[in-house]
């Protein structure tokens, strides 16, 4: 079928593809608002998420109108916690993912173009990082080196860039016997100006898209060591670490636990949303 | 002759973001029994939907037909509900594609997907239909074709690949084979030899042709009747002879000259200018109008229609008539 | 002057598809291939598939390595540079590909595709590489505006002038054109054909033209080499051969095009059999098992080619 594509450069196409899914622009929706509530996060509550309130009379004070979530032992209102404790999240989960993306693409296309001995080597490398289980790797750093957040955010970062160059590497497989590659390299074009100008480029949807999907168990991660008591320290409000310490009060203050949960599990939802329409918008099956 | 096919103002329409393109805009097909014709024009005519479209294979999103009839041993095929148009497919009417590598399932040797299309439209046991299955690639010229059943597609040649597909195609004699190019990804050696299969087995089994092709020279070979399309609608129709003889219609003659022939070796091949119109950009008047060297003032401002050159000799063009 | 000079080019690869456990079967892709490219001229190369010249075409361009051979290209070893020289070199011979639709990178816009090659070789820098591209988007038949716009806005006819116009960025001497017009329509292609001849006519260009339609290598041809199985079966001045040729393959190809004449000859299936697999290729001539003339010393042993009146060459045991 040769009908010609409409006149609009691939990322518009992509995009008006990806506005006719409903569920894609929920979760479009969805990432907007929690980022923009950690933004805005003063504004939308006036109780300090670390300051310790009157504790004899503020903690434990089920949700009411004074505080919607409740309020935990150390008097510090739910809400505020988890609105700033988005901030946290997301960024780790952001820088994370930027970390283990870049990374991933970088040693995916080296060993995608260069294939041979580099292609086998870094290959191997990741097979055996692969066969490290991911929490155990992330256990052991924490203990060794505890208490940093940005350590956190660098560990999520290193143990998670494998999945990626391996998806990258098989793109740029595929492109690489391309005729427009060639011809570059005809041109004279060097291999690190072939990959970053041609095979990169054409590759960016495949990264997006993965990138997307990770965010999502990044930050489960994250909040698993949290959970663990091995994530961001305290007193800064984490949601996994909230969860953690609502573990004990579980029974009576059954809101310390459940509303963070909920957060982490709306947040989660949200980018798997976006990743599975981005993905069908940049990757549309077709017909014939 | 007695007409088989009579295909009456097709229209098949595409879906896309920017509308609705008209890719078979009001064509109509006759094909007699036993007859061969070509069906011929470049990328973007509408001659492979005006197939599909008669076999209904059209995608449905985003293909639709929307207008015309299909007439065929007295029912129209647009009507006629789905089960009974499976019993048309590969048994009354064939279809043989351009690309045979990715027409065959590469998990299945070549004799059990012929034999597959025996056991579908035939009540033959298993033993029956490989035996049936045999003959048919013996038919199609194959090789040693007991062996061959249990080759793989990757384990043949291009031209044998498509020799199977002939053979699956014509196992159920049909009275109509539809091939879609048949020989446009075949090496040149191989070409002669499936046009000269192709011709042998129609006279043989005494089926009709439509034979599918941007390929002027091997339609010359073949077909008795050749109708020429562009952009979506017939522009000539015409015997063999008259259409390389005394053409009718300037988009033929740009396409005849513009063949290198063999012992023609000249300065500059004749063109015709500009490239086939967008389907959704469609110049106004007469489709061909922007790129014609013939073209004078009524042209772009209204369609011609077909107009009779002779008997059987058709062309939509304003020169002709009107 | 001799522009290009190959000897004795050789490409095989070792299969993965082989049966056996550890190497794979040897697939001779090129077996043996010495050419000649007149400065100016066109040599056309006419080949079935698997015969091995889009194989060769890649090994004369260097994108990939002969497993042995030679290339002259200027008067220096073209296969000897490395690094920078080698970048330089690389200038000089460029290729035109065969497929429209994948030659050209859709994430790039047409301006950027053409001055890539202005860019790598810093022939010109800021609003002159603007310039460059108008001028070179001009002398393939487009519009400036093209610059701006992305390949897929474009028709097949309209990439591959792109494609040309990137190639001729860099100023080549040579140009090697791989089916440059198989995939478009028929009323296209002699579009393409003229431009290329107003091309070497304008810049002098040389240009080992690979086709295996007949018809236009005719055309656009001074010489004619064809290929089969890896060799190079029969090279003449191109009237010679088509007027007379003298291998059998070559006759037997003619023979099969079919001509756009009804009432003319019908196109015989004048070679029986298929054109074998690069990875089993027969003993003796490879032609062997297809030929109508064969005799009993072409199915033991491998004929040379041998000159045959004029500037003619033969690989065939009938003429020794």
């Amino acid at each position: 079928m040769n009908l010609k594509a409409p006149p609009q450069g691939l990322w518009s196409q992509g995009w008006s593809r990806f506005r006719t899914s409903r569920f894609g622009v929920a979760g479009a929706v969805i990432i907007v608002v929690l980022y923009l509530a950690a933004v805005f996060a003063p504004l939308l509550t006036p109780y300090d998420p670390i300051a310790q309130g009157d504790v004899p009379k503020m903690r434990f004070v089920a949700p009411c109108r004074d505080h919607p979530l409740g309020t935990d032992k150390f008097g510090r209102d739910v809400l505020a916690r988890i609105i700033y404790g988005s901030r946290i999240s997301l960024t780790i989960a952001f820088l994370a993912v930027a970390i283990a993306v870049v990374l991933g693409t970088l040693v995916g296309a080296a060993a995608g173009y260069c294939g041979g001995v580099v292609d086998a080597i870094l290959m191997r490398i990741v097979d055996a990082l692969l066969a490290i289980p991911r929490l155990f790797l992330l256990l052991t750093c924490v203990a060794l080196f505890p208490g940093s957040m940005w350590l956190v955010v660098v560990l999520l970062g290193a143990t998670g860039w494998m999945a990626t160059a391996r998806l990258v590497r098989a793109q740029v497989l595929s492109l690489r016997n391309l005729d427009y590659v060639k011809a570059a390299e005809a041109l004279g074009a060097g291999g690190s100006a072939v990959i970053w100008r041609h095979l990169i480029p054409n590759t960016l949807t495949v990264i997006i898209v993965a990138a997307t999907l990770r965010i999502g168990g990044i930050i489960l991660t994250e909040a698993s060591l949290s959970f663990l008591g091995l994530g961001v320290p305290p007193p800064t409000p984490s949601w996994g670490q909230m969860v953690f310490e609502g573990r004990e009060a579980l029974m009576g203050a059954w809101w310390l636990s459940t509303f963070p949960g909920i957060a982490i599990a709306v947040t989660v939802i949200g980018f798997n949303l976006l990743g599975d329409a981005l993905k069908d918008a940049f990757e549309p099956r077709r017909f014939v | 002759m007695e007409t088989l096919l009579n295909v009456l103002n097709l229209v098949t329409v595409f879906e896309s973001e920017e509308g609705a393109a008209r890719v078979v805009d009001g064509v109509s097909i006759r094909v007699d029994r036993a007859e061969a014709v070509g069906l011929v024009g470049e990328s973007g005519c509408g001659k492979s939907v005006t197939a599909l479209s008669i076999m209904r294979l059209i995608p449905s999103p985003p293909g639709r037909i929307a207008a015309g009839s299909v007439l065929f041993e007295g029912r129209d095929l647009l009507t006629i509900p789905e089960k009974d148009m499976r019993k048309v497919r590969g048994n009354k009417i064939s279809i043989v594609f351009q690309e045979p590598l990715t027409s065959l399932n590469p998990v299945f040797t070549c004799g059990e997907q012929v034999r597959e299309a025996i056991a579908l439209h035939q009540r033959l046991g298993r033993a029956a239909s490989k035996a049936k299955a045999i003959e048919m690639l013996r038919l199609v010229r194959i090789p040693d074709p007991e062996k061959r059943y249990g080759s793989y597609p990757h384990q043949m040649s291009g031209g044998m690949r498509q020799r199977v597909m002939i053979a699956m195609a014509l196992s159920c004699e049909p009275q109509l084979l539809i091939a879609d190019e048949p020989t446009s990804a075949l090496d040149v050696s191989v070409q002669g030899q499936i046009i000269e299969l192709l011709g042998e087995l129609q006279e043989r089994m005494h089926m009709a042709v439509l034979l599918i092709t941007h390929d002027l020279a091997v339609v010359a070979q073949m077909a008795s009747r050749v109708i020429v399309m562009y952009a979506g609608v017939i522009v000539e129709e015409s015997p063999v002879r008259s259409l390389f003889e005394a053409t009718a219609h300037p988009y033929t003659e740009g396409l005849l000259a513009s063949i290198a022939k063999l012992a023609h070796r000249g300065d500059r091949l004749s063109t015709i200018p500009g490239n086939v119109p967008d389907p959704f950009r469609l110049p106004p008047g007469c489709r061909f109008s922007d790129r014609c060297p013939k073209r004078f003032e009524k042209c772009p401002t209204a369609e011609p229609p077909l107009f009779d050159v002779s008997p059987d000799h058709r062309s939509r063009c304003w020169l002709c008539g009107g | 002057m001799e522009i290009l000079k190959a000897r004795g080019i050789r490409k095989y690869y070792r299969s993965s598809a082989g049966l056996s456990f550890g190497r794979g079967a040897l697939v001779k892709a090129v077996d043996g291939i010495d050419l000649s490219l007149e400065k100016g001229t066109t040599m056309g190369l006419v080949g079935e598939s698997g015969c091995g010249k889009s194989t060769l075409a890649r090994v004369l361009i260097r994108l990939e390595e002969p497993t042995e051979g030679g290339i002259l290209l200027g008067g220096v070893d073209f296969l000897a540079l490395k690094g920078r020289e080698l970048r330089t070199a690389r200038r000089r011979i460029q290729m035109v590909f065969q497929d429209p639709y994948s030659s050209l990178d859709p994430r790039m816009s047409v301006g950027s595709t053409i001055a890539e090659g202005i860019r790598i070789h810093k022939l010109a820098r800021g609003a002159a590489v603007k310039e460059r591209v108008a001028g070179l988007l001009d002398r393939v038949g487009l519009s400036a505006s093209a610059a701006a716009k992305y390949p897929h806005e474009f028709s097949g006819g309209q990439r591959q002038r792109i494609g040309i116009a990137r190639s001729l960025a860099v100023e080549p001497e040579v140009l090697i054109a791989d089916e440059p017009v198989s995939a478009l329509d028929v009323s296209i292609r002699a579009q393409i054909i003229n431009l290329l001849a107003d091309l070497q006519a304008d810049m002098g260009l040389t240009y080992l033209f690979i086709a295996h339609d007949l018809g236009i290598v005719e055309h656009v041809s001074d010489t004619v080499a064809v290929m089969y199985c890896g060799k190079i079966v029969e090279q003449a001045p191109t009237e010679d051969i088509f007027r007379e040729p003298l291998h059998p393959y070559t006759q037997g190809l003619i023979a099969s095009v079919p001509v756009a004449d009804p009432s003319g000859a019908k196109a015989r299936a004048a070679i029986p059999g298929d054109v074998p697999s690069p990875m089993n290729i027969p003993p003796g001539c490879a032609f062997n098992p297809r030929c109508p003339r064969v005799m009993d010393i072409c199915r033991v042993e491998k004929p040379d080619l041998i000159p045959c009146g004029g500037e003619r060459i033969v690989r065939c045991w009938l003429y020794h």
